[in-house]
């Protein structure tokens, strides 16, 4: 789970072009949309994309997507709980 | 201050509904939804989506002309049929242009330029005045879903300021790969058609058509109806998503009944934007309720014909006339359950009736609204409206070049020497808060620095400016070019959504209304190498702010892979140059650094244009002695014409002044002439022209000797005029 956390903040960082942080001071736990970050909806599809590209998730559902991009912490549970549903 | 009546003599559509009036109209009686899955080209995986797609014969004969260009012209003919001369101008939104056969010739890695020469939107205005016989200006509009609805206002403000007596205006877009798999990567495609208003709504159909409108002050015999008013707006909020009040939404229908006269209870029926994504119809659902304390019967025609993107505003204002001569209220097709949380009730049958006046509204990305105010003939007594008056007055400029900003650029041009290149990203950032464009590439950020530079330039500090004109030749080629590269190394599974919001032509203007706070009048015009002047063109029309000042601004990004294989005037393998030049200005000279103004634009072909060009400047006897220094510009692909134009003119002017090419300073690159007007700026800001510019003695700018002229060859003949602001302009 660390290690997934570790890769979803240098991930987010290069796609969203992230300016002001660093892995190291990336809050897992922080607000991820909507806060500090400056992180939008268009992000948020950016995300998408980037989770079903890389992890074979999708997620096409607003509700559910709310709920996963809370916070980095939120994402990486989720696609550890989906990618061993798929893999079982 | 008399009014003028605005008449619509005859009107053109097409789209999934059908092509012709009379085809439309039976459609939209049927109550019958024309989405249905894409056939148009193949797709490499999936099932295709549902689609507003034009299913007509002989739109894709085996020519270079791509679809948009094919559309535009059968709903001009429509309009223009029964008219025996053709119009004094032509205004088209487009966002397409080109670029559904761009695509193809990009898969089959087609090297030829030749065949890439229609990509420009402005192709389009130019194709169809062509057609047409049109001499006058080709006007483009492009902001995004409101184009269509901006050309038809620019129209408007054209025909009162007496400019023109008919002008052909509308909006096309053809279906293409960038916004089918543009929208679908925004997820705002509904999987099962589209159902505006519904309570379980998904989603917008991407769709094509044209729809145009032959608007004319020469009252005709039988007028169609006639266009009232007009209203823009801007939500200055987000580059995708419309203001969840609807407060941009709201200004361009209040704008729009105040431009008429009118007020909310005059509106017998509302054509609602209505495209089916929850967040649009929910804003203009606030917006309308706001405006309308009992809004009249409305509707989104939306779920029947798909949306159309910038054709949406032309063929929905042809759909308001259609209301009024045929007395029918089209239905809120494919609604089944109305959202209790929109508070409106649609028409869920077409309805007939007496219809008196019809508000239209087209809202689009960047927040770009547009709404249309059409009224039976005679039914309503048009009003006087505001109209602009006084010069643009500049107070604040800028540049960018090769050679960096403002001043590393004027450093080079006051020794007479080039600062064409491309500066670097960074360089062009600097000025710029790195969270604010960190999802911006090369033409957004130009264009917000060079939009900071002029304000600050300009001393009106906390008074920030309220319209914004932006001119641009070819957009964010960045974007495009990304978007549709991952797109096919995705093999169309994983478009950017970022690259396709950033890809409309109106994204770098919408950003600089978003950093001002700027809810006027938000204006792209994309119209090749004469791009700026048809920005400086719709400033000089458009703007009348008295409060807030505006920004006039002209840019292009030079892109390794795009520039020399869409711009004829840039050999493959040379070196690029991009940049751009912007203007803060307001309609008050006082404390102004100069003045500016659009004495002349129009198409080469026109009968003795470079005589009507000296009619057009000789406004006095001693007119030839006004000018310090004329500034030229010939596009390299159009060298040969644009000398024998320049030769001509030179012969019948006999100006005394220096002339100077500029695009050997700037390098050539389609915006170039806005960075020849800040050069002009510069100089009279200094008092003079230095000699190193000149290859002479420095020219001394006084009271008499006060202008600067840049002219414009090639394709079209334009004059803008710099001077002094004297007693005689204020």
């Amino acid at each position: 789970m660390r290690q997934l956390i570790e890769e979803l903040k240098v991930k987010l960082i290069d796609i969203l072009n992230l300016q002001d942080i660093t892995p190291d001071k990336f809050d897992e736990n922080g607000q991820l949309v909507g806060g500090e970050l400056g992180i939008d909806s268009i992000d948020v599809l950016e995300m998408v994309v980037m989770v079903e590209k890389d992890y074979g998730i999708i997620i096409n559902n607003q509700e559910v997507g709310e709920k996963v991009f809370s916070s980095l912490a939120s994402l990486a549970r989720y696609i550890k709980e989906n990618s061993s549903k798929a893999s079982s | 201050m008399t009014s003028t009546t605005v008449y619509i003599a005859g009107v053109g559509i097409i789209s999934a509904l059908g092509s012709g009036f009379a085809e439309t109209e039976k459609t939209l009686r049927a109550n019958r939804s024309a989405i249905k899955p894409l056939t148009l080209f193949s797709l490499l995986q999936g099932t295709p989506l549902p689609v507003g797609q034009v299913d007509v014969d002989g739109l894709d004969l085996p020519s270079a002309l791509p679809r948009t260009h094919s559309l535009a012209l059968l709903a001009a003919g429509q309009a223009m049929a029964g008219g025996n001369h053709p119009p004094d101008a032509v205004i088209i939104g487009t966002t397409t242009g080109g670029i559904a056969t761009t695509e193809q010739l990009l898969r089959n890695a087609e090297p030829n330029k030749e065949l890439y020469r229609y990509h420009g939107l402005n192709t389009v205005a130019q194709y169809v005045g062509r057609e047409l016989g049109c001499s006058g200006p080709a006007l483009t509009v492009s902001t995004a879903c409101s184009s269509g609805a901006v050309a038809i206002a620019l129209g408007m403000a054209m025909l009162r300021a007496g400019q023109a007596r008919t002008v052909l205006v509308g909006g096309v877009d053809s279906l293409s790969r960038l916004t089918y798999f543009g929208f679908h990567s925004l997820q705002l495609v509904d999987r099962n058609g589209c159902r505006p208003l519904d309570a379980n709504r998904q989603g917008l159909a991407v769709a094509e058509g044209a729809g145009m409108l032959l608007l004319t002050t020469i009252q005709p015999d039988q007028p169609r109806a006639e266009l009232l008013g007009t209203g823009l707006s801007c939500d200055a909020y987000h580059a995708a998503a419309p203001h969840p009040e609807g407060q941009g939404a709201f200004m361009a229908m209040q704008n729009a009944l105040a431009d008429a006269g009118l007020h909310p209870e005059d509106i017998s029926y509302i054509n609602l934007h209505g495209t089916g994504t929850p967040d649009n119809d929910l804003a203009e659902a606030k917006a309308v309720r706001r405006l309308f304390a009992v809004p009249p019967p409305l509707s989104s025609i939306k779920g029947a014909s798909g949306h159309s993107l910038a054709a949406a505003g032309g063929v929905e204002a042809v759909v308001s006339v259609m209301a009024i001569s045929q007395g029918l209220m089209p239905a809120n097709t494919g609604l089944q359950q109305v959202d209790p949380a929109l508070g409106l009730m649609p028409l869920i049958s077409p309805v007939e009736g007496p219809v008196k006046a019809v508000l239209s509204n087209s809202f689009g990305f960047g927040g770009n609204n547009g709404s249309l105010v059409i009224g039976a003939p005679g039914a309503c007594v048009q009003q006087s409206s505001a109209r602009p008056c006084g010069v643009l007055a500049i107070h604040g400029y800028a540049c960018l070049s090769g050679a960096g900003n403002t001043g590393a650029t004027m450093e080079r041009i006051n020794c007479g020497a080039s600062a064409a290149g491309m500066a670097e990203l960074a360089q062009i950032s600097e000025n710029l808060p790195p969270q604010l464009i960190r999802r911006l590439k090369r033409l957004p950020r130009m264009t917000l620095s060079l939009a900071v530079m002029a304000h600050q330039n300009s001393g009106f500090d906390a008074q920030k400016p309220g319209s914004i004109f932006m001119g641009t030749g070819w957009g964010a080629l960045s974007e495009t070019h990304d978007f549709l590269t991952r797109l096919n190394s995705s093999k169309e599974q994983f478009p950017s959504p970022t690259d396709f919001v950033g890809s409309v032509h109106n994204g770098p203007a919408s950003q600089v209304a978003i950093m001002f706070g700027a809810m006027g009048a938000n204006i792209t015009a994309s119209g090749g190498d004469y791009s700026f002047e048809q920005a400086l063109l719709a400033a000089d029309l458009m703007y009348h702010d008295g409060e807030r000042p505006a920004l006039i601004l002209g840019a292009d990004e030079g892109h390794a892979a795009f520039s020399p294989l869409l711009d004829a005037s840039i050999a493959t393998g040379s070196a690029l140059a991009d940049g751009g030049g912007a203007f803060a200005v307001s309609r008050t000279t006082k404390g102004a650094k100069c003045g500016m103004a659009i004495p002349f634009f129009a198409s080469c072909e026109k009968n003795a244009v470079i005589e009507q060009l000296i009619a057009s400047l000789a406004s006095s006897k001693e007119w030839q002695s006004r000018y310090a220094l004329v500034l030229v510009g010939i596009p390299a692909a159009m060298e040969g014409q644009g000398e024998k134009q320049l030769d001509h003119f030179k012969a019948l002017a006999q100006l005394s002044a220096p002339l100077i090419r500029y695009r050997k300073l700037t390098g050539e690159f389609a915006s170039a002439s806005a960075v020849a007007a800040a050069f002009a700026a510069s100089f009279l800001e200094r008092g003079l022209v230095p000699g190193a510019f000149v290859g002479g003695m420095d020219i001394v700018l006084n009271w008499s000797q006060n202008t600067i002229l840049v002219l414009g060859f090639g394709q079209n003949i334009t004059a803008m005029e710099l001077f002094k602001p004297s007693e005689k302009n204020t």
